[in-house]
């Protein structure tokens, strides 16, 4: 290898390195607002089975009411008071419970967490099922009590200056690019041809 | 000796991975309007900034390589492999924008385990991604799933001869028709028509289920798309646990089954032949051994008494074996439960499964159906002739699409990419397991990547070792493109370096 393409190659390996490594969101996440958080549920689902528990959490989706009942889903992770388009620090995956309750309860959710929306916080009572009978072996909390923590509101996300400026100047770029490219019959030299 | 490329070679190679990279620039136009549908601004200079990035790519190799060469066959493995590659790196420029990868080389994974329909993730906070960024999540999962090639095939490759090569390159040697580009549109063909059919029922059944009707039909669409192209996205980050009904479970089965068959069957019933189903040797590999892992499965959990009856026993059961050795990866219990609930035999069960895989030539991973039973088959054969006297012929055949006789360059072939395929499921156990986790769990983890099914025990996170990361990008590449397109882009990077001139 000649020592001008030995430093091509190690100014892109060097390249590659820098990007993929030196790109990481620092911060500290959000803490759990609960003793028995979804993580330790799911971790230790026979201790807690059949037991009453609290647990709180942000609405997300939405509540899917079938007769009197309802789902919803909490989550209890480091995006339940802020979401990352908020400036929430990434703190893992998203974390929480699926919860069955009585569907008058749950029609007093106003927001439900998703791009758009930060949902309410709420607090449920209920009972926790590591396998629930009624629900197919569904691993939820059937809960009999619901409180609205902190009301849920609309999520900001405005488009960033320094984005648009890119997004600009390289779909110029890209149009001069496709325009030549369409034209290069006309302008450019003989295309080359092949054995 | 090997050779060095010449420039001819170089600019063949770089005008039709220009071609496959402008194919997903135009795919990104999707998830743009889906975003401009919804306001969603932000994401919508996303995808500007994404679609802009694959035009420069695409437009810019198709003026520096201009040629009038076709493909020869080392081109077209190097094309089909080297523009996964590609694709991965411009195509990870929405997630990335988003905020919501830890770093660009997580953004890069999702993007590998979407196009290879693998279904693992390492995206932050899915629960408030945009739409227009959960359909290019989608989106590409179920490109992935048809083939980028075949798409590229179909649109922008204007009937090239040199074309099939790198449609064989991507993993998918089944021509069902005289001309490659007629086979890439019958693959839509088909599935645009499940597409169809698919989402629609998704959709009916959502509402059902308490949805509202945008949200029903993007979660039908999507839900499709994950299980269609048995890649196991699913918009919220509790997979299909969310739904919370049989009805929703029962046709993503069906979905991720049909999705999981070999296009050659799909085009076979298609064209009349509904016998096939039950002939081929790969419905009838895939049906006993899915019978006998549930049956493992089955038999383990209802000895722990995990589930409270044998309806919930069997329906969370054969969910997730269905889902494995599909190789789909939809879950309805949580990562952590395989762990805390299955234990280890349900865990072995699983990677088993998913070990195996589905059918050749679909959208499914792992070792396939056939291969398992053209060994199989061997096997049998080897018995009878040592049971048979000496002056005996002993033949056998199997039956896929038509009787094909067994010959020892049929049974080669199996075992070579079997082997290849067990080499990178220990590779990912043992370097998981050297990290510091469980080696059932890193085996697990390790084949659910490497098959492509992207099922997930809690391995796989943001906070995983780099080099795990870099380990499982490359094992869902190499298990995707079925190894042959790697090894020769490494042998043609080697080539560059070492080769005679």
């Amino acid at each position: 290898m000649t020592r001008a393409r030995r430093i091509v190659v190690w100014a892109v390996l060097l390249g590659i390195a820098v990007v993929l490594s030196g790109c990481e969101r620092q911060g500290t996440p959000q803490a759990n607002p609960n003793k028995a958080s979804s993580a330790v549920l799911v971790e230790s689902p026979k201790e807690y089975d059949g037991t009453t528990v609290t647990f709180t959490g942000e609405a997300i989706g939405e509540a899917m009411v079938r007769d009197d009942k309802a789902w919803i889903h909490l989550n209890d992770d480091a995006y339940y008071l802020k979401n990352v388009e908020e400036g929430a620090h990434l703190g893992g995956y998203n974390s929480g419970m699926a919860v069955w309750i009585d569907a008058s309860l749950a029609k007093r959710i106003q927001f439900f967490g998703d791009y758009k929306h930060e949902g309410d916080v709420v607090k449920i009572s209920g009972t926790f099922n590591a396998a629930c009978a009624e629900h197919g072996g569904d691993m939820d909390i059937h809960a009999t009590s619901l409180e609205i923590v902190k009301p849920g509101r609309d999520a900001q996300d405005p488009v960033r200056s320094w984005k648009l400026l890119w997004a600009l100047a390289l779909a110029l770029v890209a149009a001069v690019l496709y325009v030549l490219n369409r034209n290069w019959g006309k302008w450019g030299p003989d295309v080359q041809q092949g054995s | 000796m090997i050779l060095r490329p010449r420039k001819e070679d170089h600019l063949v190679i770089g005008r039709y991975t220009g071609k496959v990279i402008i194919g997903v620039g135009l795919l990104m136009v999707i998830p743009l309007i889906t975003s401009i549908v919804f306001q969603e601004w932000d994401t919508v200079v996303d995808f500007v900034i994404s679609i802009s990035a694959c035009f420069i790519f695409g437009f810019g190799t198709q003026l520096v390589c201009r040629t009038e060469r076709d493909l020869n066959w080392s081109h077209g493995l190097v094309v089909a492999s080297g523009s996964w590659i590609v694709a991965t790196i411009l195509g990870a420029l929405p997630h990335w924008l988003s905020g919501h990868e830890g770093t660009y080389l997580d953004a890069m994974f999702d993007l590998m385990s979407g196009y290879t329909t693998t279904g693992l993730y390492l995206l932050q906070d899915l629960d408030h991604i945009s739409y227009g960024l959960n359909m290019w999540r989608h989106l590409l999962t179920y490109a992935g799933g048809q083939g980028i090639v075949v798409i590229a095939l179909t649109f922008l490759f204007k009937g090239t001869a040199g074309a099939y090569k790198v449609y064989v390159g991507e993993g998918k040697d089944e021509r069902l028709l005289p001309n490659v580009v007629q086979t890439a549109r019958a693959i839509w063909l088909v599935s645009l028509t499940w597409l169809v059919v698919g989402t629609i029922a998704l959709f009916a059944t959502g509402l059902a289920l308490g949805q509202e009707p945008v949200r029903a039909f993007l979660h039908g669409l999507w839900v499709f798309m994950g299980a269609w192209s048995t890649g196991g996205f699913a918009p919220q980050s509790y997979n299909t646990f969310w739904f919370h009904s049989l009805t929703y479970e029962t046709i993503c089965i069906v979905i991720m089954i049909a999705g999981s068959l070999n296009f050659a069957l799909h085009w076979a019933v298609w064209t009349g032949k509904r016998k096939e189903i039950v002939k081929n040797v790969e419905t009838i590999s895939f049906a006993i051994t899915l019978s006998l892992t549930t049956m493992i499965a089955t038999f383990w959990l209802a000895k722990s008494g995990v589930y409270p009856d044998a309806m919930s026993l069997f329906r969370k059961v054969f969910y997730q074996l269905a889902s494995g050795h599909t190789t789909t990866g939809f879950s309805t219990i949580y990562s952590r439960a395989f762990v805390t609930q299955w234990g280890p035999i349900g865990l072995i069960a699983t990677t088993i499964a998913m070990a195996i895989g589905a059918s050749a030539a679909s959208t499914a991973g792992g070792i396939k159906g056939i291969r398992m039973g053209v060994m199989f088959k061997a096997l049998m054969q080897d018995v009878r002739t040592a049971i048979s006297p000496e002056s005996a012929v002993v033949r056998s055949k199997y039956h896929h699409i038509r009787d094909v006789a067994l010959d020892d360059g049929i049974v080669r072939t199996a075992m070579t990419i079997t082997i290849a395929y067990i080499g990178l499921y220990a590779l990912n156990a043992v370097v998981g397991t050297l990290y510091g986790y469980d080696f059932v769990q890193a085996a697990f983890e390790g084949v659910s990547a490497a098959s492509n099914t992207g099922l997930s025990c809690g391995v796989t996170s943001p906070t995983m070792p780099a080099l795990m990361k870099l380990l499982y990008i490359a094992a869902m590449w190499m298990g995707r493109l079925e190894f042959m397109s790697v090894f020769a882009l490494i042998g043609y990077a080697v080539a560059i370096v070492r080769g005679r001139k």
